[in-house]
């Protein structure tokens, strides 16, 4: 027997409408904590680097996932300077409006590590990226930055 | 074996003020959860029927049963529901719990009444068939299962077609 009752006037139609208060902080970790303070200090991404597996984590980890080798005393420097591993262009906001201007997105690898770093393209036209291409990250000035992923503006071709 | 000691000397604590001052870094969000629901047939009569000031619900022929809130479909003889038909505002206390908490899990401040939600059966409807509501005009603690109570409808300018409709249950007996 199927379900026969159905709305038979238009304006019987209703919806629930709310908003659901929700507010957090996060604190990254062991790891994390190290990787946006040298970020916020140094302006430059920390890896975590696996002897044993020839692995270069990034973002850094305390244990390496593949042989448990602890890797807390094992953080590298690696830069800011990576490649475009893959990419998205985005000509719409979360609420369906068009933006203005079609933001970039791009998964960044690092160079000389196995991690990399989920940002903005910038300086660029959309039609002029490549996988593969050769970027830098643009920060905020050291007195702006705040130990948060936005202390990155965006990464721009080399 | 976990060994409960050595974890515990890995583990970082953090107060609230090393967040504050920067000491350990975070990211502080309030994400924008604003959400739109359709009712559906069954509750939206049940939301428009409140705004009236009444309560309705649906009858299932086959196990006798009112559902209230109302639903299309009975989930135990897996049939669809049959008449609409108003249960009384009246019902009794199946449950209930003093809460010296509030939602966001802060304390109830010295002097304001304890949250006393209870689950309550409503007169008509089938048994076991039970909204959640406040009650309220009693204190807290003399609250008891079995007691009989009544609904306390806000004007009928101010509904708006919600739950909220009715303000809370009072105990009449």
């Amino acid at each position: 027997m199927a379900i026969t009752e159905r709305l038979q006037n238009t304006t019987e139609v209703s919806y629930w409408t709310g908003e659901i208060p929700l507010e957090y902080i996060y604190t990254y970790g062991r790891a994390g904590e190290k990787y946006f303070r040298n970020l916020k200090d140094k302006g430059t991404f920390l890896g975590a680097k696996c002897d044993k597996c020839d692995i270069v984590y990034v973002p850094p980890r305390i244990y390496c996932e593949k042989c448990f080798q602890r890797l807390e005393d094992k953080y590298v420097d690696v830069g800011t300077i990576g490649t475009v591993h893959t990419f998205t262009v985005l000509y719409k906001n979360l609420d369906g409006t068009e933006k203005e201007k079609p933001v970039i997105m791009a998964m960044v690898r690092l160079d000389g590590t196995d991690g990399g770093v989920v940002h903005y393209l910038g300086e660029v036209e959309p039609s002029q990226v490549e996988i593969g291409m050769q970027v830098k990250a643009v920060l905020k000035p050291k007195k702006d930055r705040k130990g948060i992923i936005t202390d990155i503006k965006y990464f721009k071709p080399l | 074996m976990l060994d409960a000691q050595a974890i515990l000397k890995t583990a970082t604590k953090v107060k609230l003020d090393d967040i504050k001052s920067g000491k350990v870094l975070s990211v502080h969000d309030k994400p924008n959860l604003k959400y739109a629901w359709d009712n559906g047939v069954a509750l939206g009569r049940y939301l428009a029927e409140l705004k009236n000031g009444r309560i309705i619900g649906k009858r299932c022929n086959s196990c006798k049963r009112v559902l209230v809130p109302p639903r299309l479909f009975c989930e135990v003889c897996w049939r669809p529901t049959d008449e609409w038909t108003y249960v009384q505002d009246t019902g009794t206390i199946l449950t209930y719990v003093v809460s010296h908490v509030n939602w966001d899990a802060s304390r109830v401040k010295k002097g304001q009444r304890y949250h006393t939600p209870a689950v309550i059966e409503l007169d008509g409807a089938g048994k076991d068939q039970a909204i959640l509501h406040l009650i309220d005009e009693i204190e807290p603690y003399d609250i008891k299962i079995g007691m009989r109570v009544k609904a306390v409808w806000r004007e009928p300018e101010e509904r708006i077609g919600a739950i909220t409709d009715i303000k809370y249950f009072k105990v009449i007996e």
